[in-house]
């Protein structure tokens, strides 16, 4: 029986690099093509998506081994067995779609080059396989399933108070399928540099840190004390000792209203352990680029292939694991896990299926505060179950917004101290409409000119 | 169903509520780090109100109203006090000055003062 864990190969067997290095052969690439400026798709007026991100995270290797925007098949495929044509698993459609009256203007064609400009400059190019239809609503329902046909773990139907559901609906109908490249490439903006590790870099990271084990803790939050029980309890799985190095994998990205800033999000993790309450040699902070589709079980299997690819051996899924509202169950993502949801195409979870994953979950219960225990437990443990208190994100949120400083027995006072740092910045402790309008206009990433 | 709302007591709240009888319903969160006023809001029609009012509001894990406008708080927290009552005559009270309390709350969408902290 082997007992020690391995680093496990990428998902699809090796990462995906189509990111063009050198800027001469970068402008080679690009000479002649028609440009279109890529644009945030809109929901309502409120920008919810912005297709860079996708091309950044598949470039760079973190969505290994899907290389570009979908075919028509691959979408079909994708939505109805969750994987790709190379049978890899793959949990949502990738497409770069555009406007009917934008696609006239271009006048593109099956076998273009199309250049693909960002904040102006050159940033990427699409080599054009296919161009398609689609209808949006069809594929914002089929994406995230519903009550009839995915009985298990869908609640109720999905409508436009989802998050997810909308950017799906924001889509343009026209696609353009093919594989990007980039070929200028842009420069990660404070704060958001120094957690920029692409699955190469991590896994070299890993490496040089002495890491095999590493147990990845997803997020979209500020931690709460709650959150860092749960990451520095699940790491005590691994192989014949805890996990070597804990992953803090951050999503930053056009995400919803009242959820916290990007920029406090990624530093508020990294005070963790700069403050000490996990050892710097043990905890490191990364970031996804990624609008965030709160797809509950179908988002952990992003999660999953993300994680896998950036080199973790284990995954921790806790209660509501990236969900939002009440649309899938509780533990969508621990039911897919622990025995797979048929009418996703997993008859197995995930890593029991061929073409599957190799990273190994954890899934976790609730962590809670017991003032009769007087710790932060764990709720398959404690059972003073009339004592108990549950953390709540929105309570946490609420108590900050009245300007509340919170206990340390809720929130690390260092950290609340970077989410006041974010707040003076930005003159709202949360993502509003300004800071999300003006971000979109910013992204998160610079590119230096380019002349074609 | 019902849901509860909680209002955060700091010392100048908890000062402003003695001797009006409602300090025997402070309840003590996280271990007495915090204390709060926890109110019963009945589903109809309060806390359907609440959620229509207010479309950052949710229902959390806890089944705990949140997410609502601090100006909303202020307003409960003040009708609490001056009719000496955690009931439903509170939110009535407060849902009679909702004018001006959604005026308040769409400022705060705009900004929040941030807190002074060392």
């Amino acid at each position: 029986m082997e007992i020690k864990i391995k680093t496990p190969l990428p998902h699809g067997g090796r990462l995906v690099d189509r990111v063009v290095r050198n800027p001469e052969l970068g402008k080679k690439m690009a000479r002649g093509c028609p440009a279109y400026d890529i644009k945030p798709n809109l929901y309502n007026g409120m920008p919810v998506r912005n297709v860079y991100r996708e091309i950044m995270s598949i470039c760079y290797g973190f969505f290994s081994p899907v290389e570009g925007s979908m075919t028509q098949a691959e979408v079909e495929r994708v939505l109805k067995e969750r994987r790709l044509l190379s049978n890899w698993i793959f949990p949502y459609p990738l497409v770069f779609d555009i406007s009917e009256e934008d696609y006239k203007k271009l006048g593109v064609s099956v076998g273009d080059r199309l250049l693909l400009r960002l904040k102006g400059q050159p940033f990427a190019v699409l080599d054009i396989e296919e161009i398609y239809e689609i209808d949006p609503q069809e594929i914002a329902t089929r994406t995230f399933g519903t009550p009839e046909n995915n009985p298990e773990v869908v609640r109720r139907a999905f409508d436009t108070k989802h998050p997810g559901y909308v950017i799906y609906l924001s889509l343009n109908r026209i696609v353009l399928a093919g594989k990007y490249t980039i070929i200028n490439e842009p420069r990660l903006r404070p704060p958001f540099d120094r957690f920029w590790y692409p699955p190469a870099k991590s896994r070299e990271e890993f490496k040089r840190r002495g890491w095999t084990t590493v147990i990845n803790h997803q997020t979209r939050n500020v931690p709460h004390v709650g959150h860092e029980a749960l990451l520095r309890n699940a790491a005590f799985t691994g192989d014949t000792k805890p996990c070597d190095g804990i992953l803090v994998n951050c999503i930053v990205g056009a995400k919803r209203l009242g959820d916290y800033p990007d920029e406090a999000i990624v530093e508020a993790h990294e005070m963790v352990n700069l403050a000490g309450y996990v050892k710097p040699q043990r905890h490191m902070v990364t970031m996804l680029l990624w609008d965030m589709r709160y797809g509950n079980p179908l988002e952990s299997l992003l999660h999953g292939i993300v994680r896998q690819n950036m080199g973790c051996t284990h995954h921790m899924f806790g209660r509501d694991h990236a969900a939002v509202g009440d649309y899938y169950d509780s533990y969508a993502t621990q039911i897919l896990w622990e025995k797979g949801i048929p009418s996703f195409g997993f008859p197995a979870p995930p890593n029991a299926v061929e073409y599957g994953l190799l990273i190994r979950p954890q899934n976790m219960a609730e962590f809670w505060y017991c003032p009769h225990c007087q710790e932060v437990t764990y709720s398959e443990n404690c059972n003073h179950l009339d004592e108990i208190q549950r953390f709540s994100g929105s309570f946490i949120r609420s108590l900050l917004s009245e300007g509340l400083f919170p206990p340390p027995v809720i929130m690390r006072p260092e950290v609340y101290k970077v989410v006041v740092k974010w707040w003076k910045q930005f003159g709202y402790p949360f993502n509003n409409k300004k800071y999300l309008t003006e971000r979109e206009k910013e992204l998160e990433v610079d590119l230096a000119p380019m002349d074609i | 169903m019902g849901y509860s709302l909680a209002v955060i007591l700091d010392k100048k709240r908890l000062e402003g509520i003695k001797g009006t009888g409602l300090e025997s319903k402070v309840t003590d969160m996280f271990g007495g780090a915090i204390q709060a006023l926890i109110m019963d809001v009945p589903e109809e029609p309060y806390a359907k109100r609440i959620l229509a009012e207010f479309p950052g509001a949710r229902i959390d894990a806890r089944n705990f109203l949140e997410e609502v406008p601090v100006a909303f708080k202020k307003a409960v927290y003040e009708e609490i006090r001056r009719l000496k009552s955690m009931g439903p005559e509170v939110l009535d009270a407060v849902f009679e000055k909702m004018a001006e309390i959604k005026e308040l709350a769409a400022q705060e969408q705009e900004y929040l003062p941030p807190p002074e902290v060392d």
